[in-house]
């Protein structure tokens, strides 16, 4: 007789130097089921996913998929047991046809080559019966909405009929909800012919809606199954995620918040973005939240120039300024620490000081000549300050530590005597302790009367760092969360699933 | 924007048809099916390596060596059938063996040792009219042998035999890259090198793959090189590469898909040819024809670009 | 090879009471060492209502663009319609041109220089009935081919760089084109010929190829290469077996290189080369000036003397002015109305 469990995954170790991933997790799928998988960023789906999926070898625990035990774990030998991946990205050809795609890598063929109406056939009827979508199969992929698109991914690795267990990766992120909503139609459908599922997903609201059981990872550990999920399971879920206690990471918030300083009205990018608008007070570290794919990377993009914005105004200190290009951001007194420094941020291979230098060259050169000992020794100051380490200013920027990078970039705003700040990302990849003395920059600067704008996906940060919190949820600025209602429920509901704190309350 | 380079083309045409109405005679046709036959080889190289290494004109696939190949593996069969005596069967083998020398060299570089194909293939093309020049001293070779001449002149029912066999050919590449699961695999490479490596296609292999064809076209468009110059040239592979990229990507203007494909770049080269025989029917200076063909690279190339940047 | 014997008239036997009048008839137009038959008045010839295609290998160069400008502006003067394409100095493309002139049904051909790849064209344009006219390239397709007298250019490049080394000493040769174009074959042939009564004389091996195209840029880094091969002392001469371009590029080398020790020798003679040769202490000692203007003239008057039923020399051949020295830079500059040095 077959057990009613399809995967069982067991005391799952993973250790990358220096990082336990996952720490004797486990996992466990019945037959039949979609399971969902949650748990905040970094806290080891996307690792145990890829152990499942033979990409990483697991150091210790067991792998059981229909009661047997593929060893070694490849990419092909999971392949052959059923297992398929929604990966997050698409992975399509733009200009080749529904079924070209469908069939992509295994493709129908006979003596007189390819059998292209077959193909086209049988990608048309699968779409339709498994997936409910009437796709025409000689579409071209450029052609079809996101939505379909993900559709067509989920056909090519399911048309073979063979598979009995899929893991979606996030499916829904670059969708908006009516998009997701062809994607659940297309997953229930799925659950219909028996097959069973993994749905990774921040989504809390998604969760709830599709899935039968949830299994909530933490530091790399399984921290709660639950066996039922309901509507309202989601507080339950958070709990589980969250589950700690903010520590003392953050400085006591002691600065004063003056008036309205900066602020947004209807600023769109014409796509993604949706008409927003936003204040920012003198002195004040304003916080935005959201998920990926929120609406958060567009909205600090389009601030700061970088994406051309298609409607609105920013204001600052009451003047409207016209912001097309970084440059004129920086001209109008508006800085970003962006989020990728090794690549928009710091030239890598050029010393501290020229890093640090960049953006005010004018203030060191002499008859449009760089003054070398003038800037050298104004890097040297600022390095100086921000305790920059190693405290060698001529060193090249690509040996530093991420923290001290972080710091370089930070170093050349501050020298600008910018009034806003717009940090994205401040602290990824930025070991505890830089972490720590990044936050007391930022409030020093704030203490200086500067605002701050600090764009995370670490709630905790922004909990511990804002005055306020701007929440984003596909595309759309949903709410402000006030100082009084800065609460890590309140924002990860808010994040997760679109929900203002005043419907739940 | 994409269609603007089929656009301003077929202006030209429309042209070229009211002020040379000889243009459109059959003798004329078949004159530049004739003068096309070089590039429309050559181009078929190119598609192939452009459909495996996508349409990206900096990192994608391109392949610059292909008409400086052709025109070595022109110089070996001439000067082993010329000054060494060689028969014809020895003098193919030696110079198709060097253009297949030439694909591997390219498959090395590009995949191996992973340099873009624009400058690896840059470098090997230079290499290759260097050692055109070591093997010819730079002198033209007369070839009189009886197939090339054969190649050159015969008619087939009032067809230029050359002409069938390029069809031929053309079909073959077609079938190939169009119609079986490796060419499939070629275009998912091409079009993305994930996507392919997910559905597990090898990339490396295929791209390898991509550059050994062009060789070997290079190699087959030897043969027609010799018949239509009657010997070997050295220094031919500048007019060659310049119709060759010109019609490649003015093919896939003119393909539904706007991607590069194997009848897109062999309509290219007729198309190309056209042109040329049109601007000199109607007296155009051989220096405008020079800016007008560069004008028009520069807009088909410029458009690729500009609507792979509208993909993303 | 022996300066008379190679011109064969092939028609010039019907014709006796023609060669009467070569005496009496020379046209004015044309040099007197032109070996035409003429039965036409010079004033009565027209190309009216004809469409003459005229095809030109390159037009970078003075030579080639000279030949072609004469040429058409010959054919538009006697009326007819010139239908010019331009090779791009590609010989390729030259001879594929020929092509379009036959599929634009031209009713003759003028055909300035080309390689072998000519050929089969001249051979297809002469099946389909329209008469080639060749300059500098004689083709057995051909009617006639007008061209400046090569043996006497060979013969005498090879008597005066002979006497301006001294009758002994090393030279190199540019010579890509002996094999592959008959009047190269001529002129290097029996500039070699010459050489034959001066043993003291040697032509370093291997001979150098020139480039086509970019040939002085391409001369003056084969140069250079020859100089570091040969010091001072072990090189006494370069010459350029067939034309002249190279030897810009070499005169240059040598500059750069302190070696004007070394002569140069060279033949066609144009504006650019004979102002480098009229310079003080040119090592450019010796050419022979062509008239190349004269000779495209003359290629289409040759078509409108075919038209109007006048039998056609094989061979009809232009005058040149052999150059010796700056001075006679300077003088032959002067004569063939380029301006004064």
């Amino acid at each position: 007789m077959e057990s009613d469990v399809l995967l069982e995954m067991q005391g799952i170790t993973k250790t990358f130097p220096g990082v336990k991933a996952l720490d004797s997790a486990s996992l466990r799928v019945s037959r039949g089921e979609i399971h969902g998988l949650v748990g905040e960023n970094g806290a080891g789906k996307s690792t145990i996913i890829k152990v499942l999926a033979g990409v990483y070898q697991r150091d210790s625990g067991s792998v059981r998929i229909n009661g047997k035990q593929p060893e070694p774990l490849t990419p092909a030998s999971v392949h052959d047991a059923g297992v398929r991946f929604i990966h997050q990205e698409l992975h399509l050809v733009p200009h080749f046809t529904v079924a070209e795609s469908v069939f992509m890598g295994q493709e129908l063929a006979g003596a007189f080559g390819l059998k292209r109406r077959l193909m086209r056939e049988r990608a048309e009827t699968f779409l339709k019966e498994a997936l409910q979508a009437n796709i025409p199969g000689n579409a071209l992929i450029r052609d079809l909405g996101v939505a379909e698109r993900k559709l067509v991914q989920i056909a090519r690795a399911l048309v073979d009929g063979k598979a009995s267990l899929v893991v979606f990766d996030e499916p829904t992120a670059p969708l908006d909800s009516g998009e997701s909503e062809q994607v659940f139609t297309a997953i229930r459908q799925l659950k219909s012919r028996g097959i069973s599922m993994i749905y990774v997903s921040h989504y809390l609201a998604e969760i709830t809606a599709l899935c039968d059981s949830v299994t909530v990872f933490r530091n790399g550990s399984t921290v709660s199954v639950l066996e039922q999920v309901e509507a309202n399971s989601t507080d339950t879920i958070i709990q589980a995620m969250v589950g700690r206690d903010i520590d003392a990471l953050y400085p006591e918030k002691s600065h004063a918040v003056g008036g309205a300083f900066f602020s947004v009205g209807g600023l769109t990018d014409g796509q993604r973005l949706q008409p927003l608008d936003l204040t920012i007070n003198r002195g004040e570290i304003m916080g935005v939240a959201g998920l990926i794919g929120s609406g958060r990377e567009e909205f600090i993009d389009t601030l700061y120039g970088v994406r051309a914005a298609h409607a609105g105004s920013i204001s600052l200190a009451g003047n409207v300024v016209n912001i097309r290009s970084p440059s004129e951001a920086v001209a109008a007194g508006i800085v970003l620490v962006p989020r990728d420094r090794r690549h928009d941020g710091l030239v890598l291979d050029m010393a501290v000081s020229d890093n640090i230098n960049l953006a005010t060259l004018e203030a060191v050169s002499v008859a449009g000549l760089e003054h070398r000992r003038k800037a050298t020794e104004r890097a040297d100051d600022i390095a100086a300050t921000l305790d920059i380490r190693p405290r060698n200013v001529n060193a090249v920027a690509r040996y530093f530590s991420g923290g001290n990078q972080q710091k370089v970039v930070l170093a050349r705003w501050l020298i600008t005597q910018s009034r806003l700040f717009i940090l994205d990302e401040p602290t990824v990849g930025v070991d505890i302790g830089a972490k720590v003395e990044i936050y007391q920059l930022v409030e020093n600067l704030v203490a200086e009367g500067a605002s701050v704008l600090v764009s995370s996906s670490d709630p905790g940060e922004l909990l511990g760092l804002c005055d306020r919190i701007a929440v984003m949820y596909r595309g759309a600025l949903v709410d402000v969360l006030e100082h009084d209602e800065l609460s890590m429920d309140n924002l990860i509901s808010m994040t997760t699933a679109g929900i203002p704190r005043a419907a739940e309350a | 924007m994409a269609v603007a380079p089929a656009a301003i083309f077929l202006l030209l045409l429309v042209y070229l048809g009211v002020t040379a109405p000889n243009l459109l005679e059959l003798s004329t046709l078949s004159l530049i099916l004739q003068q096309s036959i070089p590039t429309a080889i050559v181009c078929m190289g190119l598609a192939s390596v452009v459909m495996a290494g996508g349409d990206d004109v900096v990192s994608g696939g391109i392949d610059l060596s292909i008409p400086a190949t052709a025109v070595l593996a022109a110089a070996i069969i001439a000067d082993q059938l010329v000054n060494h005596g060689s028969g014809l069967a020895v003098a193919l083998m030696l110079g198709m063996g060097a253009a297949l020398l030439m694909g591997v060299l390219n498959a090395v570089l590009v995949v191996t040792i992973g340099m873009t194909p624009l400058l690896a293939t840059l470098a090997s093309s230079v290499a290759a009219v260097g050692i055109t020049k070591v093997v010819t001293s730079s002198r033209r070779i007369n070839v009189d042998h009886p197939l090339i001449v054969f190649l050159r002149d015969a008619q087939f029912h009032g067809i230029s035999v050359a002409v069938l066999l390029t069809a031929m050919l053309a079909l073959i590449f077609y079938v190939a890259l169009h119609r079986t699961r490796w060419g499939m695999h070629l275009q998912a490479v091409g079009g993305s090198r994930d996507a392919a490596e997910v559905s597990g296609i090898s990339p490396k292999r295929l791209m390898a793959h991509s550059f050994l064809i062009a060789a070997v076209a290079g190699a087959l468009a030897s043969v027609f090189l010799l018949a239509r110059g009657s010997g070997s040239t050295p220094g031919s592979e500048e007019n060659l590469l310049l119709e060759m990229v010109l019609a490649t990507f003015l093919g896939a203007a003119f393909s539904p898909r706007r991607v590069v494909t194997l009848w897109g770049a062999v309509l290219g080269a007729v198309l190309v040819s056209l042109l040329s025989v049109g601007f000199k029917s109607i007296g155009v200076d051989v220096f405008w024809t020079g800016c007008i063909k560069g004008a028009l690279i520069l807009l088909v190339v410029a458009s690729a670009a500009y609507s792979n940047k509208q993909r993303r | 090879m022996t300066y008379n014997s190679t011109i064969q008239p092939r028609s010039g036997q019907k014709h006796r009471p023609a060669k009467r009048l070569i005496r009496s008839a020379c046209v004015a137009m044309i040099s007197a060492a032109a070996f035409v038959v003429p039965v036409v008045n010079a004033a009565d010839l027209t190309l009216e209502g004809k469409k003459i295609g005229v095809a030109v290998v390159g037009t970078q160069h003075f030579w080639d663009r000279e030949a072609f400008n004469g040429a058409l502006d010959m054919v538009k003067e006697l009326g007819g319609e010139p239908v010019p394409v331009d090779g791009g100095r590609d010989n390729q493309v030259h001879a594929d041109n020929h092509d379009i002139l036959l599929s634009n049904k031209v009713d003759a051909v003028i055909s300035i220089l080309g390689d072998g790849a000519v050929e089969p064209k001249f051979e297809a344009l002469k099946n389909a009935g329209i008469p080639v006219f060749t300059v500098d390239h004689l083709s057995p397709h051909g009617v006639n081919n007008t061209t400046s007298d090569n043996y006497y250019m060979g013969t005498t490049i090879g008597r005066y760089m002979a006497d301006a080394m001294g009758g002994k000493g090393k030279v190199a040769v540019f010579n890509a084109f002996e094999g592959a174009l008959r009047i190269c074959g001529i002129r290097t042939g029996l500039w070699k010929y010459v050489l034959q009564d001066y043993p003291d004389i040697e032509i370093i091996q291997p001979e150098l190829a020139e480039e086509f195209a970019n040939a002085p840029e391409d001369a003056r880094k084969k140069t250079l290469d020859l100089l570091n091969q040969y010091p001072p002392g072990e090189l006494d001469a370069i010459h350029v077996g067939c034309w002249d371009q190279p030897a810009i590029g070499i005169v240059q080398a040598l500059e750069e290189a302190g070696r004007t020790d070394v002569l140069v020798t060279a033949l066609d003679g144009g504006p650019d080369t004979l102002e480098i040769m009229a310079e003080e202490n040119s090592p450019f000692v010796a050419n022979v000036a062509q008239q190349p203007r004269l000779i495209g003239q003359t290629a289409a008057m040759n078509a409108a003397r075919h038209f109007a039923g006048e039998s056609l020399l094989p061979q009809t051949f232009v005058d040149v002015k052999p150059v010796n020295g700056p001075d006679g830079a300077k003088a032959v500059y002067e004569e063939l109305g380029y301006g004064t040095l």
